[in-house]
């Protein structure tokens, strides 16, 4: 019997019980849905931590940290050599951190960076360039509205926190910084040196703006210097006050591979050479082994959703089964195999099933659009909080799909089973209730 | 065509371990020849029935062996059984067992459907089949809109789909009139002399065996040979 005709003769049955076919299909719908519902919760916690783990760091980034000293420019020589390695940025911070022009001023996170490692490592601009002369900066988007004016006595005396922040941003410099130039005070802070001799001031200019911060809370207004400005400033804090001592070593080391998959690889290179590193892939992988076993909880209780609804596919084919035994046995006298009534139930169960499966899951996308959709609007409306950015509620990933596709059609096809095989067993002569 | 050999047959009856033996055939031997209607008449309870159920592998001889058609049927696996009984026998039955979902067409199609033969050939050959029986004007009006006769007619259309060389019909006019019971036996008499096709039939009616060309009488559970029809006509 060829497949085409099995199909139709499956689809004549089914619509001879209509509506018990239709009730079994609902009960494996909502199963599934409430399987797949169930699990995206799982799901969309994972990805909300693993999104945040990255907003603050990329992928193929490695951190590196020398237990046994200070890292210094020969050790960034060392891993530049590691293959697979497409940078190692290296930054030191610069102790003189005032930056001011005219009467606004800030006191800013002033680092040095080796630019054309940081270009390599992805270091985007919102505008302008990066810097090539030793007084050129680069300083991040939120830096002008860092730079203040002094605020005046009782500015925000009587204001609620919020008004009082909106005032204080009056007094931040609106106008644009790129290609501006700015004093950068030298400034050493010992008592026993007196004031005028303890300030020097370079001038600098801003040639870059750094791109928006991913997320829309952060606020990036730090500084970055060429290495040449770094050395230059240390030199002058120095000559300021011969006492200080300043360290030669880099604060914050990373290397960058050229893709994710290499970051394996090259982090156990940088380990033979006793180093100590911290990438995302690191945590991401302890934070994955937990998040899998959290969602295969979640998984197994929604699969005892669908195992209560293929109780149901159970009865709905025994039932065909017991009530289609006359012609069951019609067919068997006629010269239908076992395998061909074997595969008329099956394919019956199955179609149960398929139908159960792609409902529940439209269902549960819906639901999924739904539950992500309303809820924030009404955390805000009731609870009076906005929602985080980029917080979910369910994730469907297509893998969830397939894994409830995989787990709600083997279910069927089990609980159709046993129903089908009774099929084959059906004698024919008490089937045609002759006299024997 | 068929050649029954030493033939015995008991119904197991009780819970298992337990069981009564009640013989049913004993050491039966039978020869069909091709082309040949042959009838098996005897009181009920007699075995006419289970010797026809032996032939059509409903239920496996213990003792003796059944060949049709030159193939040593008994020991056939359930599966063998269903595709020799396909494409080699063909059932007319006393309640028509019809499947009561299905239309006429699809009724006598349904063979052709097991077959795997395909849609455009299936259609004409099971219209032409229905022409045959003379039921083309209800080829979708289901067992239950169609009289008795017409049911038998729409079972013998099935069972000649598949051109079988051999019919076996049980009790094959117990439902009908006198006057469809004639129309019946006229057409196997038209079937058997047109194509050669070989009839068994079961029956406990003497109408219907005398248009056989032998008639076997089973007594008791053992087998005795009848007259031939001409015999009988004689």
């Amino acid at each position: 019997m060829k497949f085409k005709d099995k199909h139709r003769f499956v689809r004549s049955n089914m619509k001879k019980n209509k509506t018990r076919v239709w009730m079994t299909i609902l009960a494996s719908t909502i199963g599934c849905a409430f399987l797949i519902m169930l699990a995206s919760i799982g799901f969309a916690i994972h990805k909300t931590a693993v999104d945040d783990v990255m907003s603050f760091r990329m992928v193929n980034e490695i951190l590196i940290h020398k237990d046994s000293g200070e890292i210094t420019e020969k050790d960034v020589k060392n891993l530049e050599q590691i293959k697979g390695v497409e940078a190692v940025t290296r930054k030191k911070f610069t102790p003189a951190n005032q930056l001011s022009i005219g009467e606004y001023y800030t006191y800013a996170n002033v680092m040095s960076a080796h630019m054309p490692s940081e270009e390599k490592a992805g270091f985007e601009l919102e505008k302008g360039r990066m810097p090539k002369n030793e007084n050129e900066i680069v300083v991040g988007y939120h830096f002008a509205k860092e730079l203040r004016k002094d605020m005046p006595e009782n500015f925000v005396e009587g204001l609620s926190e919020e008004d009082a922040q909106k005032k204080m941003n009056e007094l931040s410099y609106d106008g644009d910084l790129l290609n501006t130039t700015l004093a950068y005070h030298i400034k050493v802070d010992n008592p026993e040196i007196k004031a005028d001799a303890s300030v020097k001031t370079l001038e600098v200019k801003i040639v870059g703006i750094r791109k928006k911060p991913a997320r829309e809370w952060a606020v990036d207004a730090s500084v970055f210097i060429t290495e040449d400005l770094h050395n230059q400033v240390i030199k002058i804090l120095a000559e300021l006050d011969p006492q200080a001592e300043f360290a030669d070593s880099y604060e914050e080391v990373k290397v960058f591979t050229a893709s994710a998959d290499d970051v394996k690889e090259v982090t156990e290179k940088i380990e033979n050479l006793d180093y100590q590193t911290y990438s995302i892939i690191k945590e991401l992988k302890k934070m994955n082994v937990y998040f899998t076993l959290f969602k295969a909880g979640l998984i197994f209780i929604g699969a005892i959703a669908v195992l209560i609804a293929s109780i149901g596919i159970f009865n709905t084919m025994t039932m065909a089964v017991t009530e289609r035994s006359q012609d069951i046995g019609i067919m068997k006298a006629i010269g239908a195999t076992p395998k061909t009534i074997k595969g008329i139930f099956l394919l019956e169960s199955g179609y149960i099933g398929l139908w159960g499966v792609g409902l529940g899951t439209l269902l549960a996308y819906i639901i999924s659009y739904a539950v992500n959709f309303v809820l924030p609007i009404i955390m805000e409306q009731f609870v009076g909080e906005k929602a985080p950015e980029g917080f979910m509620i369910s994730y469907i990933p297509w893998s969830l799909t397939a894994i409830a596709v995989t787990i709600c059609m083997s279910v069927t096809l089990i609980s159709g089973w046993r129903p089908a095989a009774k099929a084959t067993t059906v004698d024919v002569l008490k089937a045609l209730r002759r006299d024997v | 065509m068929i050649s029954v050999k030493k033939l015995s047959y008991a119904f197991k009856i009780g819970k298992k371990g337990k069981e009564n033996i009640v013989p049913v055939l004993h050491d039966i031997n039978l020869h069909i020849e091709r082309g040949e209607i042959v009838a098996i008449v005897g009181r009920s309870g007699s075995g006419k029935s289970t010797l026809l159920n032996l032939i059509s592998g409903f239920i496996q001889p213990e003792v003796g062996s059944i060949s049709i058609d030159h193939t040593q049927v008994s020991g056939f696996s359930e599966t063998d059984w269903a595709d020799f009984r396909l494409n080699h026998l063909g059932f007319i039955f006393q309640s028509f067992q019809l499947i009561p979902s299905m239309t006429a067409f699809e009724n006598v199609e349904f063979p052709l459907v097991l077959k795997g033969v395909g849609e455009q050939e299936r259609k004409q050959t099971t219209i032409e089949m229905l022409r045959r029986v003379g039921l083309e004007s209800f080829i979708h009006h289901y067992p239950s809109e169609l009289s008795g006769g017409q049911q038998q007619r729409v079972s013998i259309a099935r069972a000649l789909i598949l051109n079988p060389p051999l019919l076996l019909a049980d009790e094959p006019t117990g439902s009908l009139d006198s006057e469809n019971e004639k129309e019946l036996l006229s057409f196997i008499k038209e079937l058997n002399k047109e194509y050669g096709i070989t009839f068994l039939i079961i029956t406990h009616d003497h109408e219907v065996a005398s248009i056989a060309h032998r008639k076997v009488e089973i007594i008791d559970g053992s087998l005795r040979e009848g007259r031939m029809l001409h015999e009988v006509q004689r």
